[in-house]
């Protein structure tokens, strides 16, 4: 059987004050971007010591966000699962726009966005050695395979949406793994050298990706009057707990292969130094401890309020285990020379949170959800009336 | 570059040196408190022990100018890069300023360009007015937005090379030249009958972080 999608008319009230509120959110990027061009990056927190702050901690986190969706839309697209046929369409459009908002995160942290271009001039302005220009050919080449994905979904040609769709699968875990290995190949960084990172960004974008799937379909679907499937959501969420135990471990071996041997300075640093919180609260506690419990715990996995808010946690927590890896992984002194490196220069650094870099990061966030609502107004992402009605019609 | 910390007095002349011959800003105390003044030269204190028996090093950080530079490896506009002599330069024309290399270096060598600094050679009331003569250095202008480094005064090298002139002897990088008590010698450290190796074959030698296999350039003769 055939899924009828609709778009969402936008004449409701909240519509529209939603659209006059992101309008009033790309005033506030265009302007906060000018500022940072002109002034300088010194009306953020960036400084020598921790050269990548805000805006690289959401690029990564978006990129997470991205390849984790195009992962979950796989299940109805190329694994052919039916349940998931009412999100489908939605993973991949969320997929390219979560995609560009981390190329717009990028772009905006380079310190001159002008000269970006020279990324592309493959083998022959760029240095194809390093990692940043490795992954330009994987970001536009995702971008491109996702928007092909997209419109062969849109036209109904299923056989050759899953050949794009599985290699965009693959694409998007070449993308997820390349960015893990930007700070994974680092070798002077204690806390980011491992060769585990590309695949714990891998499981961090699955737990993410998915978390948010489930967030903003039940909010979409909700908010248009549409009525979600429980079982989608259920299923979803027992994938989710596998992906966050395989995170568990990932992070659990990560950690342990930096603390066992007696160079563990920067990794200690990161569990009880300033940004403890950070890993503790926001990685571990939100991000893997507290989702993990409630999509356990018999009461709570079986309630779609409490996959909620386990979704929730899952989507803040591992937005903290980016921070916690971009800012106390360059805080940390490097040990120049044995001992102890008096004054600010073995001092750890503290990132500060400003404003206009705080403000530039929402609004970019804002930017985003503005196209994926009017995505939802001009495309057909969303399946047309009731939901139940749809599969029980199979 | 060789530098002897036995002979070194940590009177941070080399420090002072580079900022007046490369126009190297001098950071507010904001930017001072917030890590963003730029360092192309940088003195760290290394202390051992408790009072009264402890030790202090004073070690002069200039750019290590490794020979195999994490920095170029990940720079990806090829902004950074290895001259024929040697000296790992930074090319503020390519620099798209991503600050990839500076969480490469294992020295903390490199500086962002936080804000557009002031262009005018305050230092400078000496030179000419005509800026070609300043050549090939495009003194004292800055870019807002590059990551910026110490380039072992190249420009100096470059117009000894030019006159005919002795590197090493005659020509040397400022900080080298400032240096009161000699404990910096500059020279060309393929040459095996050059100055500066038989000065490293006579004493015991070491480099910065050599478990990274970087191969600095400055070597330190310890104490």
């Amino acid at each position: 059987m055939e899924m009828n999608y609709s778009t969402i008319n936008g004449t409701s009230r909240g519509y529209k004050i939603l659209m006059v509120f992101l309008g009033a959110m790309v005033g506030v990027f265009i302007t906060s971007f000018l500022v940072a061009y002109l002034k300088g990056q010194q009306v953020w927190g960036v400084s020598n010591i921790i050269p990548w702050g805000q805006l690289i901690t959401f690029y990564i986190y978006f990129i997470g966000l991205s390849a984790g969706a195009i992962i979950i839309s796989s299940l109805s697209y190329v694994f052919r699962k039916e349940t998931y046929e009412p999100i489908g369409r939605l993973a991949v459009f969320m997929g390219i726009l979560l995609m560009i908002g981390a190329m717009i995160f990028v772009m905006v942290d380079l310190g001159r966005p002008e000269k970006a271009w020279r990324l592309f001039m493959y083998f022959y302005l760029n240095n194809m050695s390093s990692l940043f220009a490795i992954n330009s050919i994987f970001y536009t080449g995702y971008i491109t395979l996702m928007l092909i994905y997209l419109w062969l979904i849109f036209e109904g040609r299923k056989r050759l949406a899953v050949v794009v769709g599985t290699i965009d699968v693959l694409w998007a875990i070449a993308v997820h793994m390349g960015t893990g290995a930007i700070f994974g190949l680092i070798g002077n960084r204690e806390i980011f050298f491992s060769p585990i990172k590309p695949f714990e960004f891998l499981m961090a974008a699955l737990t993410s990706g998915t978390s948010l799937i489930i967030l903003i379909a039940v909010v979409t679907f909700k908010l248009t009057r549409r009525v979600i499937h429980e079982e989608l959501i259920f299923s979803l969420a027992r994938l989710l707990r596998i992906i966050i135990l395989i995170l568990l471990v990932t992070v659990f071996v990560d950690k342990l292969t930096h603390l066992y041997f007696p160079n563990r300075e920067a990794t200690l640093y990161l569990l009880t130094g300033d940004y403890w919180w950070v890993f503790w609260i926001f990685q571990i506690g939100m991000g893997i401890g507290f989702p993990l419990f409630l999509l356990t715990w018999p009461k709570t996995k079986k309630s779609i309020g409490w996959v909620i808010i386990a979704a929730l946690s899952v989507v803040l927590g591992v937005f903290g285990e980016r921070a916690a890896l971009v800012i106390p992984g360059t805080a940390h002194p490097q040990p120049f020379f044995p001992g102890k490196m008096e004054g600010p220069w073995g001092e750890p650094a503290i990132f500060p949170i400003t404003f206009w870099e705080s403000i530039l990061s929402l609004s970019i966030v804002s930017l985003v959800v503005l196209l994926f609502v009017l995505g939802l107004r001009y495309l057909e992402i969303l399946p047309e009336g009731r939901a139940e009605e749809n599969l029980e019609m199979k | 570059m060789v530098i002897d910390l036995d002979k070194c007095v940590g009177c941070q002349a080399c420090v002072v040196a580079c900022k007046e011959e490369n126009n190297v800003p001098h950071g507010s105390p904001e930017e001072q408190r917030s890590r963003r003044e730029i360092f192309w030269h940088k003195m760290i204190a290394v202390t051992r022990g408790k009072y009264p028996h402890f030790r202090i090093e004073l070690l002069p950080m200039p750019c290590m100018q490794c020979d195999h530079p994490p920095c170029v490896t990940v720079c990806p506009a090829k902004a950074t890069f290895r001259r024929e002599d040697g000296i790992i330069m930074q090319s503020y024309r390519r620099c798209i300023g991503c600050k990839y290399c500076m969480v490469a270096c294992p020295y903390g060598a490199r500086s962002f360009n936080y804000k557009a600094q002031e262009g005018k050679p305050y230092h400078h009331q000496d030179e000419p007015p005509d800026r070609k003569s300043w050549e090939p250095w495009p003194f004292p202008t800055r870019t807002q937005g590059v990551v910026e480094k110490c380039t072992f005064c190249f420009h100096r090298i470059d117009q000894g090379l030019r006159e005919g002139k002795k590197i090493g002897l005659e020509v040397v990088p400022a900080c080298v030249e400032a240096c009161p008590s000699q404990a910096r010698t500059f020279g060309d450290l393929d040459d095996p009958q050059s100055p500066i190796n038989k000065l490293l074959a006579s004493r015991a030698s070491f480099r910065l972080r050599e478990e990274l296999s970087t191969h600095p350039k400055v070597i330190y003769l310890s104490r």
